[in-house]
Formats: C-alpha cells, structure tokens, sequence
C-alpha cells in the first residue's frame, strides 16, 4: 500500500512534499517531490516537475522529471517535459515529447 | 463513489486539496481540504487551514475550521484551533478544542447515520489502517471509549448530544427548605 495516494476525482494545487511511496490517480498542479517511488496512474494528470527515486507513468504528465534510479513511461503514458535519470524506457504506445539526460 | 484518497504519514502538502471522493491525512498539509467524501485526519496527521467534507473524523491537530455537512467528530487526542460547524458534533474526552461550536444544518436521521459509517469501513478509511487512529468500521462512533456518558449511547452518534438528558429527574436546583428554617430566614431579613 502506497504511503501516499492522490485518489481519482482529487485535485491538489501547490507543493506536494515527503517521503513516502506516491501514487497519483488525480490530479496535482505545482512540484511532487518524494524520496520514495512515484507512480502516475492512467488516469492521473500531472503539470509539475516530479522528483522521486524512480518514476512510472501511465497517465499523463507535462513538466520535467527527475529520478535518481529511473524513468518509465508505460503504454498509454504521455509525457510533456524533460528527463533526467540514469535509467530510461518509453514503452510501445507511448508518447514523449522532450529532452533525455542520461548523465553520459 | 470516487477513490480514497491518502496523503501519508511522511507527506507534507502545500497547497489546497479539493475534489470528490474521501480522504485520510495523515501527513501535513498546509491548505485547504474540501471534499464531497468524508475526512479522517490521523492522529499524526495535521492540518494548517479549513476542512470541508461530509463526516469530519479528527484525531490530529487542525488550525482552522471544520464544517460537515453531516459531522464533525473529534476523538481522543485531537486538537483543534477553530470553529466545528455541523449538523451533528461530537467531542470525545480527551479532545481539545478553542473555537465556537455550531450544531446547523438538518442533522442525519439516526438510521442514516447508522450506514454511513458502514460505507466508510467498507471502503474508504477502511482500506488502509494499520493504526487504530479512527474508530474505522463499527458504527457505534463513540470514539475513544470515553466515560460512561459518551459511551453509553451507542445508537446515537453525537455522544455530546446523547449526554445531556441523563437517566431519572434532575436533581433540584434549590435546596427545599423546610418551614421552620424559611421562616427563621425571613425573619432575620
């Protein structure tokens, strides 16, 4: 169970901060910033730049990610922004629109 | 009924929190909270703004206004700074509170009441709840279990309510006198 879940329907406008597992299946406007793993499910919606430890993205994301594992944009994922991690995958139908810094 | 949502014990929110479905803080959060569902906030949970939702639950602390459109329940432990504005209040033995309190609003039927708690063990607060922080699934809302007068009304849901008309007839404001020492009173006057 996740430490942290935004539930479908939620809208949260402003700084998002901590440590815990986050799993966002609503929406989150400003910065989402966690230690921990970071998930955006097929119906979350996120316009800020995410920080975590490793980052899924299923549902819809415009802003810049960071990681510090890894990034992955699932099937169905659409992702606005900049990537910045060591690890990098997009999978088979989903789309990307931005820049990749694999720290090379 | 829309997802549950959880911001957890080592989350901190800057910002305001608005939508459907129920919520349980157990982090932080610096805004507001408004929501058609319910709101529990844990006991490590804290709030620094107004709460809007159907059944209020708090066992954490809140610095600012809590308004129900059902209930605004306080358990042991909680510490809330502001107004409680609802068709039903209760405040559990061992809450603190400064602000006013304001019981508007038509109050559920009993046996309304008496489901809705069930919905919400069933799924919301329910889902995840490691920590006995709310009084989850049972109806009986008696939060903490208070003194007898809180806890004895177990059907009712507002234990502040259900308090105030104890077993048997008031005791007598004014200690009856008998003639003698009536007398001798007024003479003296």
């Amino acid at each position: 169970m996740a430490g942290t879940v935004i539930g479908e329907g939620l809208t949260i406008e402003g700084e998002l901060t901590g440590d815990d597992e986050v799993v966002v299946h609503g929406t989150v406007r400003g910065t989402l910033t966690t230690t921990d793993a970071l998930s955006v499910g097929s119906g979350g919606v996120v316009e800020a730049d995410l920080t975590a430890s490793s980052v899924t993205i299923a549902g819809q994301v415009t802003g810049n990610v960071a990681a510090q594992e890894r990034v992955d944009i699932q099937a169905g994922g659409r992702l606005v922004g900049d990537v910045k991690s060591a690890r990098f995958t997009i999978a088979d139908g989903a789309s990307f629109k931005g820049s990749v810094d694999m720290d090379v | 009924m829309a997802a549950a949502s959880i911001i957890g014990q080592g989350t901190s929110v800057r910002g305001n929190l608005r939508g459907a479905g129920s919520i349980e803080i157990r982090g932080r959060v610096e805004g507001d909270v408004q929501v058609d569902g319910d709101v529990a906030i844990g006991e490590d949970g804290a709030v620094n703004g107004n709460v809007n939702g159907a059944q209020i639950l708090v066992a954490g602390q809140v610095a600012g206004d809590l308004t129900g459109s059902e209930a605004v329940m306080l358990e042991r432990g909680a510490r809330v700074v502001g107004d409680l504005i609802a068709p039903r209040i209760g405040i559990a033995e061992g809450a603190r509170v400064r602000g006013s309190v304001r019981t508007e609003g038509e109050p559920t039927a009993p046996r309304r009441a008496a489901v809705v708690p069930t919905r919400r063990g069933g799924e919301a607060f329910g889902v995840a709840k490691p920590k006995p922080a709310m009084p989850a699934p049972p109806k009986p809302a008696a939060p903490a279990p208070a003194p007898a007068k809180a806890a004895a009304p177990a059907p009712v849901a507002a234990p502040i309510a259900a308090a105030d008309p104890p077993a048997g007839p008031p005791a007598p404001v004014v200690p009856a006198l008998g003639k003698g020492v009536k007398g001798k009173k007024k003479a003296k006057r």
